[in-house]
């Protein structure tokens, strides 16, 4: 017995052109509603939800219509007495909302908002002796904090401050027989693990530890017939795992062996008509973090009315060089 | 937010689904700062664990409440006789297990799990593994639960024998499953290990698998997981680093090489070059003119020819 194809389709009627006024209404207009029952269920994800917003709007150069001030104090009010930050206030620091905080205050130019010194002294308490990162003091370890940790300490120029080797070291023990990545050492292949992976060693310059001809195969191969990818085999197409994949493949130089209009089309039907901003797909309920991924997956795709986008940081290029980080991509 | 349908509704459905929102959220506000104002006054109580377990049950990625709970039950630690101890800690693993009943993908929960294992005094690893088992009933490609398996296997040390033939199992019953054949791969090179062979196997073993793999795809050829695994067994995954090609350009003075893998020509890991027997020293650079790892590497050298 076997697994029959998982799949949809696409309905006629599915949006085919990108609805960019309308997404920008939508992520202006998300935070307004702070009563909403929703909203407030994903507290724990403020932090994230502000950097998939404010990417998004950047990325459709409208963050000045976000109100910068609102967000900085709350990013401020965020940080704690050991140098983490939290989602929100009251939450406790995590290494995954930590990123997305520098993400937005390096968006906005401002990461003397908070004690980055302390940032970086928390970030690199939360390092192991085999490399590997907690994700916050209670000790669950992940390739994504590996990845959050150089990436937040790169944004901030400060990436010699950890064992690199030792963190790539790491990573490079995850890998799979399919040339994939998992959570940790012997986790079976995820994309949004590989992505973690790939641009972990990416910001570090290790990329030649990736065997890039089988890790393209595995990776292309997640596209469907409907053009969507899906995140591991067997397992339906999203319009999230288009971007893990999407930047993984740009990543490794093999972003020509997917089928691009495909995908594009695929993109474009997960759009929502009436409301704006993007769901995971075709007939779903839209939210702000498919929103960004679905804007940043057509911009790799080459759509020009969106800026660039940087595959490793899911962040504007234009940012990534202010910054000064240049990578060598494969 | 995944797999949520949008569904189409009147406006007096809409106002009727409002006014229950707008009710829940009251609720589950003034639950959530109950709880932090009691996390802040260190009540480490029962009543906090009955709160946060009414807030995670409907949202268990509400990360810092279960570390609220893990500083509850430290303080248990401290306070409470082995028996009573054990009995709380017994509870939160039922606990536990209905949340994972309702979410079962919440890296937070599955995180919490491990915490109660290693803390609490007598820890029943047995009935871990059957927990294992049953969830991997539910869905066979739950990676969370394929790694809390890995950690309960890694603490328990159950034999990679056992766990090689539950994968048998998985794969009988079903020969789409990724996870199974991933994890056979992880435990191969434990089981049969052979240091020549590229897969880090013995050869009569792929030999064996690969029979098992064929008839997987025999069976069903569309499915992807065989033909990665297949792949793997072929040991086409990996190549030993060898030279592939060499090109030597008298007119230009250079020599370049190509390898089968990605190395880094330095001084600490140089090449020895012997043109006519004798030794050339030059600098190594790969195309891009700098020295970072590649299968690309050119020589510039104006010594090269001098004895001939």
């Amino acid at each position: 017995m076997g697994t029959p194809i998982k799949d949809v389709s696409i309905p006629d009627n599915a949006p085919k052109e990108l609805l960019l006024s309308k997404h920008a209404d939508y992520i202006g207009a998300y935070g307004s509603k702070k009563d909403d029952y929703e909203y407030v269920m994903t507290e724990y994800l403020r932090m994230n939800g502000i950097y998939w917003g404010l990417t998004a709007m950047d990325l459709m150069d409208e963050l000045k219509r976000m109100n910068k001030e609102e967000v900085l104090v709350f990013v401020k009010q965020c940080q704690h007495e050991s140098g983490g930050i939290s989602c929100s206030v009251g939450h406790d620091p995590h290494l995954l909302c930590t990123l997305s905080a520098i993400q937005i205050l390096t968006l906005y130019d401002a990461q003397d908002t908070i004690d980055c010194d302390k940032v970086i002294k928390w970030v690199q308490s939360l390092q192991q002796d085999d490399g590997s990162f907690y994700g916050d003091k209670w000790g669950e370890v992940d390739t994504r904090f590996s990845f959050c940790a150089v990436a937040c300490l790169s944004l901030l120029g400060k990436l010699d401050s950890i064992n690199v080797d030792k963190a790539v070291e790491f990573v490079v023990s995850c890998m799979n027989f399919d040339g994939g990545f998992g959570c940790r050492p012997g986790s079976e292949s995820h994309s949004g693990q590989i992505y973690c992976c790939v641009g972990m060693l990416a910001i570090t310059g290790q990329l030649h530890h990736i065997n890039a001809d089988l890790l393209g195969w595995w990776l292309c191969e997640r596209q469907l017939p409907s053009g969507g990818l899906n995140g591991r085999p067997e397992k339906l197409p999203d319009v999230c795992y288009s971007w893990w994949v999407l930047a993984s493949l740009k990543i490794i130089n093999r972003l020509q062996w997917i089928d691009k209009n495909k995908l594009i089309e695929f993109i474009l039907a997960s759009q929502d008509e009436e409301t704006g901003g993007f769901a995971d797909r075709p007939g779903d309920m839209v939210d702000p973090f498919h929103t960004l991924f679905g804007l940043a997956g057509l911009s790799l795709l080459g759509n020009t009315s969106i800026k660039p986008v940087n595959p490793v940081y899911c962040m504007p290029e234009d940012t990534i060089r202010r910054v000064g980080i240049q990578l060598d991509l494969l | 937010m995944h797999g949520r349908l949008k569904v189409r509704t009147t406006a007096e459905q809409q106002e009727a689904k409002r006014k229950e929102r707008e009710k829940k959220q009251k609720i589950y506000t003034a639950a959530t700062q109950r709880t932090f104002q009691k996390r802040e006054n260190k009540e480490y109580d029962e009543e906090a664990l009955k709160i946060t377990g009414e807030i995670l049950s409907v949202n268990p990625d509400f990360y810092s409440l279960w570390n609220f709970r893990k500083e509850i039950f430290l303080h248990f630690k401290d306070v409470k006789p082995t028996e009573e101890l054990n009995k709380l800690f017994e509870e939160e693993l039922y606990f536990l297990e209905s949340c994972l009943k309702v979410n079962p993908k919440s890296y937070g929960t599955w995180h919490h799990r491990c915490f109660v294992m290693t803390t609490m005094p007598i820890p029943d690893w047995t009935r871990e593994l059957q927990l294992c088992n049953k969830f991997l009933e539910y869905d066979e490609r739950n990676f969370h639960c394929w790694d809390y398996r890995r950690f309960v296997v890694k603490t328990s040390n159950v034999p990679a024998k056992d766990e090689f033939d539950f994968t048998t199992a998985k794969i009988a019953s079903n020969f789409s499953n990724y996870s199974s054949w991933h994890y056979r791969s992880k435990l191969l090179p434990q089981l049969y290990p052979d240091s020549h062979h590229s897969s880090g196997v013995q050869e009569d073993i792929l030999l064996q698998e690969f029979e098992t793999v064929q008839n997987a795809f025999f069976t069903d050829p569309n499915d992807q997981s065989s033909w990665f695994y297949h792949r793997w067994l072929l040991g086409r995954g990996c190549r030993k680093l060898d030279i592939d090609s060499v090109y030597i350009s008298r007119h230009k003075s250079c020599i370049l090489v190509t390898f089968t893998k990605t190395l880094l020509i330095s001084r600490e890991n140089s090449i020895n070059l012997v043109i006519n027997g004798k030794d050339v020293e030059g600098e190594w650079l790969n195309q891009k003119q700098q020295a970072k790892y590649s299968t690309f590497w050119i020589s510039f050298c104006n010594n090269f020819w001098c004895s001939s």
